[in-house]
C-alpha cells in the first residue's frame, strides 16, 4: 500500500515567503534516494537546489516550472512505501511528524511556512470567564498603616464627584471601588425603578414613597414652608406674539426650529430680569446674604414618566431666540427620555412652568428651592377682548408669578410681571430693551 | 571568615566609622576581596593610582597585581575579558571610569554579559559587577555627567542597582559581588564625598529592595542615586507648607521593587518621581506605568516626573538649570496636589 | 620602480610610498596576492597532491602521526564533512532554519581540534562543528541552535567548548579573559597539567575592535591563548583584501607576538602548528596568532548565494586543494589504507548522517515556558509574575497552550 508524503516548499532563506520553480530534476515514477537533488528553485536571494527528504518513488509534481509558489505549499508527492502493506491512516494531528499531512490537511513543517502569511485568525477562548489574572504568590505584606487610605475610584468618577461636590470619603467602603452611580445618587436622589404596588386590602392601594416623588415632595415642602409666597396674576392678549410666531415659521433662520409660546416666555423673562434683578436673586439664610446672580439659569418644568423634573437652560440670558428654542427643545426631549442628568438640574435661578399645555389657565406655583420666583404660563385661548372699543375674539393667555417676599417686594414683583406681560403682548417692545 | 585588614579609619573600639561614600565602597570592595579570593578588580587606572575617584585606593598594594588589574584602555576589552574570567570561575568587578565611556562595552554587555546564562540554559553563570560613576552636578566636561541607567535596565538578564548614601554603598557593593547574576552598579559621583556612620556589624538590608527613608502622608516622592538627597531636602522644606512627603529610595532599578511605592500611593494618592536622566523612555516612565496600573483607583493626580530634559547633557555652566533641584521637585508636588 | 614585495612588508623608512596617494599597479597586485595566495611563508606538510614535504621546524610536532593516526584524522574529516552536508540538506528540507557550512575547512578544524588537550579550553565562532567534534560535542547537539529549539545545547564546562558566539569577534575577548584566568590560577608553566585556550574566528572578524582588543590584552597579560584565524577568503560577500592590506598573520607583529600562516587545507600542518602554538602558550610564551589559509567551499550560510559575488573558477581552483582528497591520495599511494578501510569510513559516515537525520526529525519544540527559564541565576519576582500571567492567559484558550 503506498504511503504518500506531500513535501511543502520550505523557507530556504530565513524569512522567504515564496519561490519560483526553475527546473525539475525528477519525473513521476522515478525512484529517488534521500538527498538526491529533485528540483531547483529561485528565491529572492538565490537559486537553490533542494535535496529529497525521503527515499521512495516520485508520484506527482504539483507545480510547473516558472510557477511561483508560496512557502508551505506542497510541491511534490513521494510514495515512500511503494510495495508496502496497508497502513492505518494517522488522523491525530497532534501526532503527525514534520513533513507528514495531518487529518485537517495541514502539512507539518517546521520552518516551511516561513513568516506567517495570510490573515491571522483567532483562537477559541474557553467559556465566559476567560480573562482571569492569576495572582502569583504575594510576598509577605509590609505592616499596613492603619486608616488614611485614599477612597478608591476611577479618575473620571473622581472628577464627577468633585464637580458635584460629593466627598468620596463619605462613600468609601474598604476595598471597594466607588462607582459613578454611587456618586450620582449621592449628589441628587434619582431612582428609576417603577413604584412597587403593595396591596393591603381590596379598596386601598399602597405605593411606597421613594424616588422622584420623594424628592419632589421634599423640595415642595422646603420651599412652601420657608419662603413666604405671594402670587400675582396677569391676563394678556398675545395675538401679536402668535402673529410673530407665524411670521417666524416662514423665516429661513427659524425654519427648522419650533418657537413655542414657552420660548417667547423664556425670552421675555430673560429680558425682564434686566429691569428687575431681584427676581433672579436668592435668600441665603445660612450666610445671612441675598445672592444676586448675573446669569440666568432658566428652569423649565417638565412632566416625565419619572415625575416632575426641572432641567435648566444655563445662561439663558446669553441666548438668542433661536438658541433658546433649541435648548428648550433639547431639554424637553431629554427629560421625556428620562436622561436628564443631575448636572442638568443644578443651579437654577428662575423657573417657568407651562401649565398651558394641559389646557389650564393659571395656578399658584410653588417656587423651586434655591430660587426666588416662578412663572406659570397658561393656555392660549380665543377669548373676547376689547380692541379699540370693540369686543373681538383675541388670543388670550394668563400669567401667574409667585415670588419670595423676603427677596422680592410687591412693587418689584408687579413690575416684573408687567414687563413680561408687555413683551408677550407686544414683542416689538423688546427693541426698547 | 578571615579577619578584615584594619583600615586606619576604622576605630578599634567599635565597628562603626564615619566614611565618605567613596571610602565606603572601598571598604566594601576590600571586605569582599578578603572573603573570596576569586574576587578581582579590573579597570583603567584602578591599580597603582587607585582609580580616578580613589575608590580602589590601596587595593593593589594589599592584594597584588593579579587581583587588581590596571587594564589597557578599552571598555569592550575590560568587559569582554571579564566575561571570560567569569566563565573561568572568577568574580570580576570591573570599573568603567565614567558612565559616558561605557558604550564601547555595550556590545559585550548586551550580547554576552546579559545573555550567556540564558543562552546556556544556566550552565554558565556571569557573576560579575560593573561599577560605573554616574550623574552630573560636578562641573565636568562632556560625557562625565550622564545617566544611562535605563539603557541597561532595559536588558533582560542584567541587574541594575544604584546606591544613594554611604551605608548602602558599603553593603550593596558586597551584595552585588555575591550575587550570581551580572550587576551594573551605578555610583552617584556627586555624592562620593558625603559622609555617614557605617556599622560593619549591622545586618544589611536586602539588595533588590527599595526603602522608605522618610514616612509621610501628603504625597510620595520616589528617586534613586544622586537625587535621593535632593528629595529628602525637598521633604524637609515642604513641612513649611504643612506637607508631609514620603520619600522612597528605589535602590534597585532592575528588578524594580515597587511594592512600597504602591503601598505609599494608596495612602497619599500623589506620586512624583525624580531622576537626573532624560525623562523620555526612562526608569521614571516605567514607574509611572506600573503605578497607574496598580494604583489606578487611588490616584488623585497623574504620576508626575521631574527629570533631566530630553537633550544631551548641557555644558556645565547651565547644568543647574538641567538637573532637577529642590524647587522643581516641590513644584511637581504642588502641581500634583492641585490637580 | 618600487618593489611590489615591499608593499606587503611596509617598514618605516624602508618601504615605498604610494606616490600622491596612488599605488602602482604592481603594488596593488602585490597587495591582492598577499591576501589571496599562501605566500612563501605558508607552512605546509602535505601538498594538495598528497605529497609529504619536509619542514624541519614542524615535523617534530607530527612525529607521532603514523598510519593509524593519519587514518583516524582522515575518518574525522570525512565524518565531519558528511554531517555538515547532512545539516545543509536538512535545512533545504525545512528541518532547520539555517545551516552554517564548514565545507572545505575540515582540515583546519580537525587539525586544531586534535591538538587541544583535555584541559585546554576552546572558544568557537559559529562554524566550528569540526572542533566541536574533537571536543566530544555530537553533531546532534549542534542542531538545536540552527533549528531554533535552543540557543545552545551542550555543556560548555564539561566539553571545554564555549557556546557558539554569533556576534563577530566577541568570543576573542572572552577567550582572552579565560586565558588570563588560567595564568592567574598558575596553570601556565612546565607542569604537565598546564593549560591553554584556543579561540576561533574568521578573516572578517579581524576587522572587529574586539579582536584587536583581545590581541592587546593577551599581549599585555601574556595570556596563554592561541588566536586561530580561519581565513576562508570570504566574509559573506567581502574578500579578505576588504579586511586587510597585508596577510593576516603579519598583524601579530604589530602587537608583539608571533604570527604564522599555515595551509588550512593540510591537516598535518594544522595539527603541527596548533600543537606548537598551544605548547608555547602552556609554557608561558603566549599568545600566538595562527592564520589557517583555507577556502569556504560553500556559501556563508544557507541564506547566502555566492554566485552573486564570486567566480566559479575560483571555486574550481580550490577543489584541487581539497583537504580530504590529499590525505586519501597519500594513504593510498603509500599503502597505508586498504579499500575496506575507505568503505568502512563511508559506512560510518552514512550511519552518522542517518542518525543525525532521524534525531532532527524527532526533535520536540520547547515548551512556551522555556522563554522564562534561566534568565537569571537568582530568583526574580517580576519575571515570575510575568510568567504566571502568561500561563493564565494561555489557560484561557480552548485546547490549552499551543
Amino acid at each position: 500500500m503506498p504511503d504518500y508524503k506531500r513535501f511543502p516548499l520550505p523557507d530556504v532563506g530565513e524569512g522567504l515567503v515564496e519561490a519560483e520553480i526553475l527546473t525539475w530534476h525528477v519525473q513521476p515514477g522515478q525512484a529517488v534516494k534521500v538527498n538526491d537533488i529533485f528540483v531547483e528553485i529561485e528565491t529572492s536571494k538565490a537559486a537553490v537546489e533542494l535535496p529529497a527528504p525521503y527515499e521512495g518513488v516520485v508520484t506527482e509534481l504539483l507545480a510547473q516550472p516558472g510557477e511561483t509558489v508560496a512557502v508551505g505549499t506542497p510541491i511534490i508527492v513521494f510514495d515512500i512505501d511503494p510495495n508496502g502493506a496497508p497502513k492505518e491512516s494517522t488522523s491525530d494531528s497532534n501526532g503527525t511528524k514534520i513533513g507528514e499531512e495531518s487529518a485537517g490537511g495541514r502539512i507539518q513543517s517546521l520552518v516551511g511556512y516561513g513568516p506567517k502569511t495570510g490573515a491571522a485568525t483567532r483562537r477559541a477562548r474557553k467559556g465566559a470567564t476567560a480573562t482571569t489574572v492569576v495572582e502569583p504568590p504575594a510576598p509577605e505584606p509590609e505592616p499596613v498603616v492603619t486608616g488614611g487610605y485614599v477612597p478608591l475610584a476611577k479618575p473620571p468618577v473622581r472628577k464627577l464627584a468633585k464637580d458635584l461636590g460629593v466627598d468620596l470619603r463619605s462613600l468609601a467602603v474598604e476595598g471597594q471601588v466607588i462607582t459613578r452611580d454611587a456618586v450620582e445618587r449621592a449628589a441628587a436622589p434619582a431612582a428609576v425603578e417603577a413604584p412597587k404596588i403593595v396591596s393591603a386590602g381590596e379598596r386601598e392601594t399602597r405605593v411606597p414613597i421613594r424616588g422622584v416623588r420623594k424628592a419632589t415632595a421634599k423640595a415642595m415642602v422646603d420651599s412652601a414652608f420657608t419662603a413666604p409666597h405671594v402670587t400675582e396674576f396677569l391676563t394678556i392678549d398675545v395675538t401679536p406674539m402668535m402673529d410673530l410666531r407665524e411670521k417666524l415659521k416662514r423665516h429661513p433662520e427659524f425654519r427648522d426650529v419650533k418657537v413655542t409660546p414657552l420660548v417667547f416666555a423664556a425670552k421675555a423673562v430673560c429680558l425682564a430680569v434686566r429691569r428687575t434683578p431681584d427676581i433672579n436673586a436668592v435668600w441665603d439664610q445660612a450666610n445671612g446674604e441675598i445672592v444676586y446672580k448675573s446669569y440666568v439659569h432658566l428652569g423649565i418644568a417638565a412632566a416625565t414618566p419619572r415625575g416632575l423634573v426641572v432641567p435648566k437652560v444655563h445662561d439663558a440670558d446669553q441666548m438668542s431666540l433661536r438658541e433658546l428654542a433649541e435648548a428648550i427643545s433639547a431639554l424637553t426631549v431629554k427629560a421625556r427620555d428620562g436622561k436628564t442628568t443631575p448636572a442638568d438640574m443644578a443651579n437654577g435661578t428662575f423657573t417657568i412652568t407651562n401649565v398651558g399645555v394641559f389646557g389650564v389657565d393659571t395656578g399658584t406655583p410653588i417656587i423651586n428651592p434655591g430660587e426666588s420666583a416662578i412663572l406659570a404660563l397658561g393656555a392660549i385661548r380665543d377669548m373676547p377682548w376689547v380692541v379699540d372699543g370693540q369686543v373681538v375674539p383675541r388670543k388670550v393667555c394668563q400669567l401667574s408669578l409667585s415670588f419670595d417676599h423676603r427677596v422680592v417686594d410687591g412693587q418689584q414683583g408687579s413690575e416684573f410681571l408687567a414687563d413680561v406681560g408687555a413683551l408677550l403682548a407686544d414683542p416689538s417692545i423688546a427693541i426698547t430693551y | 571568615m578571615a579577619a578584615p585588614v584594619m583600615d586606619p579609619k576604622v576605630t578599634a573600639a567599635t565597628q562603626s566609622t564615619r566614611l565618605t561614600m567613596g571610602k565606603a565602597i572601598n571598604l566594601g570592595l576590600r571586605t569582599a576581596m578578603e572573603r573570596d579570593s576569586k574576587v578581582i578588580v579590573m579597570g583603567e587606572d584602578v591599580g597603582k593610582m587607585g582609580g580616578v575617584y580613589r575608590i580602589t585606593d590601596g587595593l593593589q598594594k594589599d592584594f597584588g597585581e593579579q587581583r587588581v588589574l590596571d587594564t589597557p584602555l578599552a571598555e569592550s576589552g575590560i568587559i569582554g575579558t571579564a566575561v571570560g574570567l567569569a566563565v573561568r570561575g572568577f568574580r570580576p568587578v570591573c570599573e568603567i571610569q565614567f558612565e559616558g565611556f561605557i558604550f564601547p562595552g555595550f556590545d559585550q554587555i548586551s550580547s554576552q554579559v546579559a545573555k550567556l546564562h540564558y543562552r546556556t540554559q544556566g550552565m554558565l553563570k556571569v557573576p560579575m559587577v560593573i561599577r560605573v560613576p554616574f550623574g552630573g552636578g560636578v562641573g565636568a566636561v562632556e560625557h562625565h555627567s550622564e545617566s544611562p541607567e535605563s539603557l541597561f535596565a532595559h536588558l533582560p538578564g542584567l541587574r541594575v542597582v544604584s546606591c544613594s548614601n554611604p551605608v548602602d554603598a558599603y553593603w550593596m557593593i558586597q551584595q552585588a559581588i555575591d550575587c550570581d547574576d551580572p550587576v551594573l552598579f551605578f555610583e552617584p559621583k556627586r555624592r562620593y564625598h558625603e559622609k555617614d556612620e557605617i556599622n560593619t556589624e549591622a545586618t544589611p538590608y536586602p539588595l533588590f529592595r527599595s526603602k522608605v527613608l522618610r514616612p509621610g502622608s501628603t504625597a510620595t516622592l520616589v528617586s534613586y542615586g544622586p537625587l535621593v538627597k535632593t528629595c529628602l531636602e525637598a521633604a524637609n522644606a515642604a513641612t513649611e507648607d504643612g506637607h508631609e512627603l514620603e520619600v522612597i529610595d528605589l535602590r534597585t532599578l532592575s528588578p524594580l521593587d515597587l511594592d512600597p511605592v504602591f503601598e505609599s500611593v494608596r495612602r497619599t494618592g500623589h506620586l512624583v518621581v525624580a531622576s537626573e536622566a532624560a525623562g523620555e523612555v526612562s526608569i521614571a516612565s516605567e514607574i509611572a506605568d506600573r503605578v497607574q496600573r496598580e494604583c489606578f483607583y487611588s490616584l488623585e493626580a497623574p504620576v508626575l516626573k521631574v527629570t533631566g530634559f530630553n537633550t544631551p547633557y548641557p555644558p556645565s555652566k547651565v547644568e543647574d538649570e538641567y538637573l532637577p533641584d529642590l524647587d522643581r521637585v516641590l513644584d511637581a508636588v504642588d502641581r500634583s496636589l492641585a490637580w | 620602480m618600487s618593489s611590489p614585495e615591499q608593499w606587503t612588508h611596509p617598514e618605516p623608512g624602508g618601504g615605498p610610498a604610494a606616490t600622491a596617494a596612488t599605488p602602482t599597479r604592481e603594488q596593488v597586485l602585490a597587495g591582492l596576492r598577499a591576501t589571496n595566495e599562501g605566500g612563501a611563508e605558508l607552512v605546509e606538510l602535505l601538498t594538495p597532491e598528497g605529497e609529504r614535504v619536509a619542514n624541519p621546524e614542524f615535523d617534530p610536532y607530527v612525529a607521532d602521526i603514523g598510519a593509524e593516526e593519519l587514518r583516524r584524522l582522515y575518518r574525522d574529516m570525512v565524518l565531519v564533512r558528511r554531517a555538515d552536508r547532512e545539516g545543509n540538506a536538512l535545512q533545504r528540507q525545512g528541518q532547520l532554519g539555517i545551516w552554517v557550512p564548514l565545507l572545505g575547512q575540515e582540515a583546519a578544524q580537525i587539525g586544531a581540534g586534535r591538538a587541544l588537550k583535555p584541559q585546554d579550553m576552546a572558544f568557537p565562532s559559529y562554524r566550528e562543528h569540526g572542533v566541536a567534534w574533537c571536543r566530544g560535542v555530537r553533531p546532534e547537539q549542534i542542531l538545536a541552535t540552527f533549528r531554533g529549539t535552543e540557543h545552545s545545547e551542550w555543556d560548555p564546562v564539561a566539553h571545554r567548548f564555549h557556546p557558539y558566539t554569533i556576534v563577530i569577534g566577541n568570543q576573542v575577548l572572552n577567550a582572552t579573559g579565560y586565558a588570563m584566568g588560567q595564568r592567574f590560577e598558575g596553570k601556565v608553566g612546565p607542569e604537565s597539567d598546564a593549560e591553554a585556550t584556543m579561540v576561533f574566528f574568521g578573516d572578517g572578524a579581524t576587522s572587529q575592535g574586539d579582536v584587536h582588543e583581545g590581541f592587546v590584552w593577551a599581549a599585555v597579560y601574556d595570556a596563554p591563548v592561541v588566536f586561530f584565524c580561519q581565513n576562508n577568503q570570504w566574509a559573506i560577500s567581502e574578500p579578505t583584501e576588504r579586511q586587510s592590506r597585508l596577510p593576516l598573520y603579519q598583524r601579530a607583529r604589530g602587537y608583539g607576538f608571533p604570527g604564522i600562516r599555515v595551509d588550512g587545507n593540510d591537516v598535518l600542518a594544522s595539527l603541527a602548528v596548533s600543537r606548537w602554538a598551544l605548547e608555547e602558550c602552556r609554557s608561558g610564551n603566549g599568545p600566538v596568532l595562527i592564520e589557517a589559509f583555507t577556502y569556504r567551499m560553500d556559501a556563508h550560510t544557507t541564506s547566502d548565494d555566492p554566485t552573486r559575488y564570486r567566480l566559479s573558477d575560483e571555486l574550481e581552483a580550490w577543489k584541487l586543494k581539497d583537504p580530504i582528497e590529499r590525505v586519501r591520495a597519500y594513504l593510498v599511494r603509500n599503502g597505508l589504507a586498504e579499500a575496506d578501510f575507505f568503505e568502512q569510513v563511508q559506512v560510518d559516515a552514512d550511519q552518522l548522517a542517518s542518525e543525525l537525520r532521524a534525531y532532527c526529525f524527532s526533535m520536540p519544540d520547547p515548551p512556551a515556558d522555556r522563554i522564562f527559564r534561566n534568565v537569571y541565576a537568582e530568583p526574580n519576582p517580576l519575571l515570575e509574575k510575568e510568567r504566571a500571567e502568561y500561563a493564565a492567559y494561555q489557560a484561557g484558550f480552548e485546547g490549552g497552550a499551543h
